[in-house]
């Protein structure tokens, strides 16, 4: 396991390397330059060309991209173009535990809701809560979730004042646990809402495929009790790929944080993700585009580790 | 065993539910409309400014830096205007006025500006302001290491000298009418705090995003990244303490959101609501919305590089083609005034006493005639020697008003027999695309905010045509002799007349079609009192703002 694991995070290296080329690339053949928020008749345009010389803007693009990568590899992110002299790594880090919170708290709540109603619906498989279970997860397969979070934000803020409208705490209070919670929830809810969907359906098609095994039988046969038998040979079984469209959902929560964080003001790296690409801050984009290829291999990692642990003929 | 932990768990997920529930619905009694200011102070004369209370600024940008010889955005310039103080600082008509120098003696030469300073002023650190406070600040930018973006403003400053603790002189290479109105009027660094720090490493310092000194109304707090900038009242503000306690610059990432935030009440105050939104954010209770012309114009500008546009009787013609005043009355909801010189009707500068191309399609269409433009094939399109008189009018995606008008100009100029393709571009890349050294597009629709003190040099000289921002490409050697002349005039009303000049020439050769000027809004508490409109700042006198209670 443990070697398996070492080859794994080997192997990442060239893709990560292969990431950071193609990013740059793209990044560097969007049109317009940082200096484009200088559109300003108070800067000559001598401060202008000094600014693209100071920070190697004007080198050849494969001498900016060994540049940036010879200091990376030394830990070195460089420094915001944008907000002067402020450190990348600092940058991300200040908004990086918000991102985080707002990943694992809506990852366990799309898990915590959609595999026992995955389970559920797929032992009343054609009841009425079967088909309500399945109409209520289409209908968030198919509501992107920036119009979920603006209904929401309609309805449940502006409407009913229930929810804060954005951002991670109330503005001139102290410190509440209970306030950081209801700042939480809605943006959480969001961003679990189409995975949560996705994955509720997963869970019951592979759990109806999985009753109907042999094995399940032979467990009623013995006479287990019917959610013994459900939840211990059946869920178990049911759950492996489930895993594997977890493991690749990873990239999409990176993704949605994006949509999500600007929509209800969350300040992580998504909301700076958009704004360093608008201002063409191009070492924070470096910068975070490297931290969510990192997650994304992580994620695939665990998944795979997380298969050997639910399926005991796997071996690494 | 594991059965039952599989029921625990739907049993729990409901209780969190159900919790969530209640403490919902337990958080309706709490109004946030209430919250400005509303932190049971005791009554006071209703008569004066009331002490006390907490606005919340709205703004979707985000700030850079708190150091005004090197920030670059208006986020920043917001929050500077918080914590610093100018010698110079100017009033609802942009005339400058005295701020932090008691008096300012110009000499015969034009070349000699000595500055006495009010005394008793305190940094926020409780330090004395004096001279070495000014020549420092006014020395950074001259340093041959200096690597900020604001040289320009000091271009013809040759020396700065200490006098006495309270008098300073400037010393300048050249006649600059603009070093009183606008370089005097940069905010003065703290010299007992950053006189070490070498101005190379000045622009990245600690000092500009984590503790800004000044001397300015507020006292910097804390800056939460993507979050907000928190300022608070300087109890020894020279000019009294600000009425308000704190100030909250919240960040929000756009307008939409922003909008919801007012109604919310979660923000408080918020400049730069576009018109097309102000009638739903005046429905909004507890809200009030003082409006004003903004400083600053809306144009059609033509590339003059283009064969098409290098004919002055084409660029008349298609403002004559144009029909401003419905733009303005039916894209903008009649939020705004149509323009004709690229100045302010607010500015003391103004002058619209020009050549005016009001809305005519014959004479348009006349005028195109002359210029050798007609319909030979019959496809409604103009031709000139086998071309057609078709081209593309870029804009910057995002502006909403903007986006409208470029379809609006394809409408009315087919009229004339124009085609006019509009193109909506992303701010980055419209900017590389249209200015040096690409110049590639046909014609644009943009804005200029304009500054206090009016100067065309930079935007319609000639010399600016190869990287400055003349990137329409105008030329037109009396007008620029006119501008440089212009430089040199000190005296205010001299300058205005050479100005009527300037404008005279502008509005003849339409290097633009000015197309208008446009309103702006600004979203407040319903008890906010005190404020007073100023088109170019959207916290005038900001220590004087009280809420009543």
């Amino acid at each position: 396991m443990l070697s398996y694991i070492i080859r794994r995070i080997l192997m990442a290296i060239p893709l990560l390397l292969g990431i950071t080329v193609v990013s740059f690339a793209i990044m560097k053949l969007a049109p317009g330059d940082p200096a484009s928020l200088l559109m300003d008749p108070t800067i000559s345009p001598a401060d202008k060309a000094r600014f693209m010389e100071r920070y190697g803007l004007n080198d050849p693009i494969h001498i900016q991209y060994f540049k940036w990568l010879g200091a990376m590899l030394q830990g070195d992110f460089g420094t915001s173009l944008i907000r002067k002299g402020v450190p990348v790594i600092e940058m991300i880090m200040n908004r990086m535990p918000n991102t985080i919170l707002l990943m694992v708290v809506s990852t366990f709540l799309a898990l915590l809701i959609s595999i026992p109603f995955g389970v559920i619906s797929a032992t009343r498989p054609y009841s009425k809560l079967d088909y309500s279970v399945t109409v209520t997860s289409f209908l968030g397969v198919a509501t992107p979730n920036f119009f979920l979070g603006l209904i929401m934000i309609m309805i449940f803020a502006v409407q009913l004042n229930w929810f804060p409208t954005g951002g991670v705490a109330t503005l001139n209070a102290p410190f509440s646990l209970w306030d950081r919670i209801h700042h939480l929830m809605m943006p959480a809810f969001v961003l679990a809402a189409a995975d949560m969907a996705g994955l509720t359906r997963y869970t019951r098609s592979s759990m109806l495929e999985v009753i109907k095994q042999d094995y399940i039988r032979t467990a009623r046969a013995k006479g287990f009790k019917e959610n013994k038998v459900i939840y211990k040979h059946g869920l178990r079984n049911g759950l492996i790929p489930v895993i594997t469209i977890f493991g690749l959902m990873i990239p999409s929560f990176i993704g949605g944080a994006v949509i999500v964080e600007k929509i209800f003001t969350w300040p992580g790296i998504g909301l700076l993700f958009v704004d360093s690409a608008f201002q063409r801050d191009y070492p924070v984009i470096m910068g975070l585009t490297v931290i969510s290829a990192v997650f994304v291999v992580i994620g695939n990692l665990i998944a795979d580790i997380l298969y050997a642990i639910f399926d005991p003929r796997i071996e690494y | 065993m594991k059965l039952r932990k599989a029921s625990w768990w739907l049993i729990s997920l409901t209780l969190i539910l159900s919790i969530f529930l209640t403490a919902c619905t337990g958080n309706t009694s709490e109004d946030p409309k209430e919250s400005p200011g509303d932190d049971g102070k005791k009554e006071e004369e209703a008569a004066g400014p009331q002490k006390g209370g907490d606005l919340i600024i709205g703004s979707t940008g985000a700030p850079t830096i708190f150091n005004p010889l090197y920030s670059t955005d208006t986020s920043s310039s917001d929050i500077e205007g918080f914590i610093y103080d100018g010698l110079v600082s100017s009033d609802t008509e942009f005339n400058p006025t005295l701020s932090m120098a008691e008096d300012i003696q110009t000499s015969e030469d034009g070349l000699t500006f000595t500055a006495k300073l009010k005394k008793g002023i305190k940094w926020h650190d409780g330090e004395e302001f004096t001279a070495d406070d000014v020549v420092f600040t006014f020395s950074i930018p001259k340093n041959p290491d200096y690597n900020g973006e604001r040289g320009s403003a000091f271009e013809a400053l040759e020396k700065v000298t200490k006098i006495d603790d309270y008098t300073v002189e400037f010393k300048l290479s050249k006649k600059d009418a603009s070093f009183y109105p606008v370089s005097l009027s940069y905010y003065i660094l703290p010299e007992h705090i950053l006189k070490d720090v070498p101005v190379a490493k000045l622009g990245e310092h600690e000092f500009n995003t984590k503790s800004p000194i000044g001397t300015g109304p507020f006292k910097f707090v804390e800056w939460k990244d993507g979050e907000y900038v928190k300022v608070e009242a300087f109890d020894d503000y020279f000019k009294g303490r600000p009425n308000l306690d704190t100030l909250t610059y919240k960040i929000v990432p756009d307008m939409d959101a922003m909008i919801a935030q007012i109604q919310a009440g979660d923000i408080h105050f918020a400049a730069g609501v576009p018109g097309t939104d102000i009638e739903t954010v005046k429905s909004f209770p507890g809200v009030k919305v003082e409006s004003g012309l903004g400083l600053s114009y809306t144009y059609l500008g033509y590339n003059q590089k283009n064969e098409l546009f290098k004919d002055v009787k084409v660029r008349q013609a298609i403002t004559h083609a144009i029909d401003r005043e419905a733009i303005v009355s039916s894209v903008m909801n009649g939020d705004g005034k149509v323009a004709h010189v690229p100045e302010s009707p607010l500015s003391w500068a103004y002058n619209d006493d020009v050549k005016k191309f009001e809305y005519d399609v014959e004479k348009a269409k006349s005028l195109l005639a002359e210029a050798g433009w007609k319909d030979s094939d019959g496809d409604g399109i103009l031709d000139k020697d086998g071309k057609k008189f078709s081209f593309t009018v870029k804009t910057n995606q995002g502006n909403k008003v903007r986006e409208d008008i470029v379809v609006v100009l394809q409408e009315q100029l087919k009229e004339v027999g124009i085609e006019a393709k509009p193109e909506i571009v992303e701010w980055s890349a419209f900017i590389e695309q249209i200015s040096a050294p690409n110049w590639n597009y046909d014609a644009l629709v943009l804005g200029w905010a304009l500054s206090t003190f009016p100067d065309q040099y930079d935007i319609f000289h000639s010399s600016q045509r190869e990287e400055g921002l003349n990137f329409v490409w105008y030329s037109n050697p009396e007008a620029d002799k006119l501008m440089e002349e212009a430089k040199q005039i000190l005296d205010q009303d001299e300058y205005k007349k050479a100005y009527a000049d300037i404008y005279k020439m502008l509005a003849e050769d339409q290097p633009y079609s000015f197309l208008y000027y446009p309103n702006v809004h600004r979203v407040m508490p319903a008890n906010l009192e005190g404020y007073v409109f100023n088109a170019r700042d959207d916290f005038y006198e900001i220590y004087k703002w009280w809420l009543k209670k």
